[in-house]
């Protein structure tokens, strides 16, 4: 059993906590143990947070990271806006000197050290690497393929970009997640413009939400093009955006869409034989029941 | 012999040749500085704004707000209400043939505009939020019921469940006086 620190974040845990539990319960089936990280707060978000004053948020992140160093283990996480504050945060108070001594002498105040003794992981990319998962082993857990479905992948802009600063290889055209979608059975298709944002983030979902959904429109144009069932990601608040943001979109534009948003753990759920019920489903603004039919 | 008008009356009356009055030669250095990119590398090809989803359906240009970086326009770019339309999607930055991070470029003025108090309220929300609950996002009561359904505790593991942990997230913050100042600014906007 691998075993990782589990950082939640605030988005899978406070409105689709059924992410959190798919995670749990999926990732036991293929040999992760996710183990609870007492006391972890907001990441905190890297937009929304990040631009009232970076060094805040290096010391917020550098706490959370702190709290797994504690239990001695790496942080694995499901969130892309979390993946860019903890993992980017870890990455560069191991490199740069400055950085840690400036968050070291925050920290102090709460008897805190930073210590650069752990690693960050989104949960997609352990699902992928071979040493820990891998795909075979993801398709070996289906027990229910979702045959019959064609699912479109939004990537999400913090888990590769900025590719630098990732152990990615490549942002403008990745396919490693529709390998672990095609592992379900399902057929993962490729659509316009894959790579664009959903438009939530960086505080503007917040700041002009008119100006946010249309990006995220222009997202739905596209994936409706090539006919996906469904669209999957791996990033709470993107699926927010996506999820919710059909409601608003046909309250600000008066367009209508009912695409199905799907976290990659929710469908790995339903894959590995999880109810509708065990993941939370009806908590989703767009109703998820035309995919589950598709798959019935 | 170095360039110069070898006129010390005329030396003096444009040594500022470069600089209008209303400009910060200071700010380039400080958005470099937090920022941790190399704005004045900038050679103003455009793959930032040609790689950007807000550029199409607003007038953000992130290339102008680089160029104002390098010249030192701190008032135009820090007044300039589109710097809040930037996702920080990393598009530009990944593509930016003089691996320039623009969008670190966006983050440090966002930084020096919330010292000018200038912040849209969404923003200091945040703040406010996480400052008392630990989370951006907090838990509801319809969210709990549903925690509980799916056999999770009506609290994560986070802050919700140790609020103890609370005091310390407030320590930092309150070191760089963020809340302080996000309480004042909001205070000051409502009436």
């Amino acid at each position: 059993m691998h075993e990782y620190a589990f950082f939640l974040g605030c988005i899978a845990p406070n409105r689709y906590p059924g992410c959190e539990a798919a995670a749990i319960k999926t990732s036991r089936k293929l040999g992760i143990e996710l183990l609870p990280l007492k006391g972890a707060s907001c990441c905190p978000a890297p937009g929304a947070f990040g631009a009232v004053d970076l060094n805040v948020w290096y010391a917020m992140a550098a706490r959370n990271i702190v709290l797994a160093e504690q239990m001695n283990k790496d942080i694995t996480l499901i969130c892309n806006g979390c993946y860019k504050s903890i993992y980017e945060v870890n990455e560069r108070l191991k490199e740069n000197d400055d950085l840690r001594d400036g968050v070291n002498e925050v920290l102090a105040e709460i008897d805190m050290e930073f210590k650069g003794s752990i690693d960050v992981y989104h949960l997609a990319e352990l699902y992928y690497d071979p040493k820990i998962c891998g795909v075979d082993k993801i398709r070996d857990s289906v027990t229910r393929p979702l045959t019959g479905t064609k699912i479109a992948v939004h990537y999400g802009c913090h888990l590769l970009k900025p590719i630098k600063e990732r152990r990615f290889t490549d942002s403008e055209n990745p396919m490693w997640i529709e390998e672990l979608v095609d592992a379900l059975g399902a057929e993962s298709v490729q659509y316009r413009n894959k790579m664009q944002c959903c438009g939530a983030g960086g505080g503007v979902r917040g700041f002009d939400l008119a100006h946010s959904l249309d990006i995220t429109n222009e997202k739905l144009i596209n994936v409706t093009e090539v006919g996906a069932d469904a669209i999957t990601e791996v990033c709470p608040f993107c699926q927010l955006q996506y999820d919710r943001g059909q409601i608003e979109i046909k309250e600000k534009f008066g367009i209508e869409w009912a695409l199905p948003v799907l976290h990659y753990n929710e469908l790995l759920g339903l894959a590995q034989g999880m109810t509708p019920q065990e993941l939370a489903l009806d908590l989703h603004g767009i109703d998820c029941k035309p995919f589950l039919d598709k798959i019935r | 012999m170095a360039k110069g008008y070898n006129d010390p009356a005329m030396e003096t009356r444009f040594q500022d040749r470069y600089y209008h009055s209303a400009d910060n030669p200071e700010f380039t250095k400080e958005v470099e500085r937090i920022s941790r990119t190399i704005a004045h590398m900038c050679f103003q090809c455009g793959t930032c704004t040609g790689s950007c989803p807000s550029a199409p359906r607003s007038s953000y240009r992130i290339r102008k707000f680089v160029r104002r970086a390098v010249m030192g326009l701190e008032r135009e770019a820090l007044t300039d209400p589109d710097l809040w339309l930037c996702t920080t999607c990393y598009s530009c930055t990944d593509r930016c043939p003089r691996g320039i991070a623009p969008t670190d470029i966006i983050m440090a003025m966002r930084n020096l505009a919330f010292k000018w108090d200038i912040i849209p309220r969404n923003f200091l929300k945040t703040v406010q939020l996480i400052y008392t609950t630990g989370h951006g996002v907090p838990n509801n009561d319809v969210n709990r019921a549903a925690r509980v359904k799916l056999g999770l505790e009506a609290e994560p593991e986070t802050t919700h469940k140790y609020p103890e942990y609370i005091p310390g997230i407030q320590k930092i913050i309150d070191h760089y006086k963020m809340k302080e100042n996000a309480d004042r600014i909001l205070a000051e906007g409502e009436h």
